[in-house]
């Protein structure tokens, strides 16, 4: 009797050439990426967009030409820090265009396309069991996203990725070994040692790991125009937890970035402070770590 | 999954998918040999788990991701991704009060397949509101490029 690899195709639908033909669509619509940068933590709450955003800036700042896909489908926040909410999607001849922020970054985000008074939700036939499908669907959809938009010629396409050690490791398996991974982290040991679990997963697998940059490390005063503690950076013996990943750099918390960040505004607006130095400086070690050779 | 006739050790072909009935669909493969059929019926998770990975089930020729969804003869008011779309803008103000009509060349539709089911419905409302605002009542791919110019696209 046949066994199922004796058999050619499934018999009629396809199922395993469709999906090797989306991931040949995806394949195509970066072929023009230089670099694919993925930024997660594993953590949330430690500034993943807004380093994102931020980075980009200073990049776009540098003559680079760059995109942010916002990853985090259920809970996006591109759309408002780059002041792309209700943003228009127009075809093209070939491909959808992205919206762009005002320094020329292009940017998806589902905060774009959905009011932050709503929740994504997907029709679903399966009602009370979306743990067993949901990461599918949404891997589905990112596919769906990478394939129809125009990312065209870029210098670098970075990935906002959602919370949780086990998503990190997905995206990772999903964009491929081409990707490499921006981590980010904040004084704090509970964030470290989760963000040391994202090391060691991603460890395992092919994707670069290019460093991390500490974020929340320190508050800027205005008053005082200094920096000060915001967390203890240490573990019982005094030590900070070794995250075996370069560090590119340490960016203090600045209320007044956080209201950028609110109302869209970019970080051109906050060009000499030392929130602004500090993530110019993390940009330029990133670029450094991608593009080492001296042929930039 | 294939399926196998097993008297005449021969791979069954996809003869027919049902519509979905409360999540399940109908699948029917025939032997190529014997002619015998069988009939499989998915429970809903079995749909949800296929439907997830955005695949076309069917014996005909698979479409393109961003169109197909199992048991959607169509993507745009009926595919699963119209319940993601909030109530936007255009929507509200089109309870509210009708705006004009707005027709489609059939080019510019074309063009507007391309964009993803689930952002369809909006691209294709913020587009309407453009060309009505340009004092058009139709779009066509001129419209579109305009609108492309207009968002620095």
């Amino acid at each position: 009797m046949k066994r199922y690899h004796d058999i050619v195709g499934d018999g009629g639908s396809g199922i395993l050439e469709q999906v090797a033909e989306q991931r040949s669509r995806i394949t195509d619509g970066l072929a023009g990426v230089r670099h694919l940068v993925a930024v997660g933590s594993g953590k949330g709450g430690v500034g993943k967009s807004t380093l994102t955003l931020h980075l980009a800036g200073a990049l776009r700042a540098r003559g680079l030409r760059i995109a942010i896909l916002d990853a985090d489908f259920n809970g996006p926040s591109q759309a408002r820090m780059a002041g792309v909410q209700g943003a228009l999607f127009v075809p093209g001849s070939h491909k959808v265009s992205l919206p762009r922020t005002k320094n020329g970054i292009a940017v998806f985000s589902m905060g774009s396309v959905i009011a932050e008074s709503e929740a994504l939700d997907f029709e679903s036939t399966a009602s009370g069991e979306s743990h067993t499908w949901r990461a599918t669907r949404e891997f589905s959809l990112l596919g769906e996203i990478l394939a129809s938009f125009e990312w065209g010629a870029l210098d670098l396409l970075m990935f906002d990725l959602p919370p949780g050690a086990e998503r990190t490791v997905q995206y990772a398996d999903f964009l491929g070994p081409r990707t490499s991974f921006l981590l980010v982290t904040i004084p704090s040991e509970v964030a470290r040692g989760v963000v040391a679990r994202s090391v060691a997963a991603l460890s395992k697998g092919p994707n670069r790991l290019l460093g991390y940059v500490e974020n929340m490390s320190g508050y800027y005063c205005r008053d005082c125009d200094a920096i000060k503690p915001l967390f203890v950076s240490s573990d019982a013996q005094g030590r900070p937890a070794d995250l075996k990943i370069p560090c590119l750099g340490t960016v203090p918390f600045d209320p007044e970035l956080a209201r950028h960040c609110d109302q869209g505004f970019p970080l051109a607006d906050l060009p000499n402070t030392p929130v602004g130095r500090a993530l110019d400086h993390v940009a330029q070690q990133l670029l450094d770590t991608l593009e080492p050779e001296p042929s930039r | 999954m294939k399926f196998l006739c097993v008297p005449c050790d021969s791979p069954m072909k996809l003869q027919t998918v049902g519509p979905p009935d409360r999540g399940s669909l109908s699948i029917v493969y025939s032997c190529p040999e014997c002619g015998y059929e069988i009939a499989m019926l998915t429970n809903a998770y079995e749909t949800q788990a296929v439907q997830s990975l955005g695949v076309r089930i069917g014996p005909e020729a698979p479409r393109r991701s961003s169109e197909s969804e199992v048991g959607s003869a169509d993507a745009g008011a009926g595919c699963p991704f119209a319940s993601m779309i909030p109530a936007t803008e255009d929507a509200q103000r089109g309870q509210v009060g009708e705006p004009a009509p707005v027709r489609w060349t059939a080019a510019a539709e074309a063009r507007l397949a391309k964009v993803p089911a689930f952002v369809r419905p909006m691209a294709k409302a913020g587009i309407e509101r453009y060309a009505r605002d340009n004092g058009c009542s139709e779009v066509d791919e001129k419209i579109l490029e305009a609108a492309r110019e207009f968002f620095g696209m």
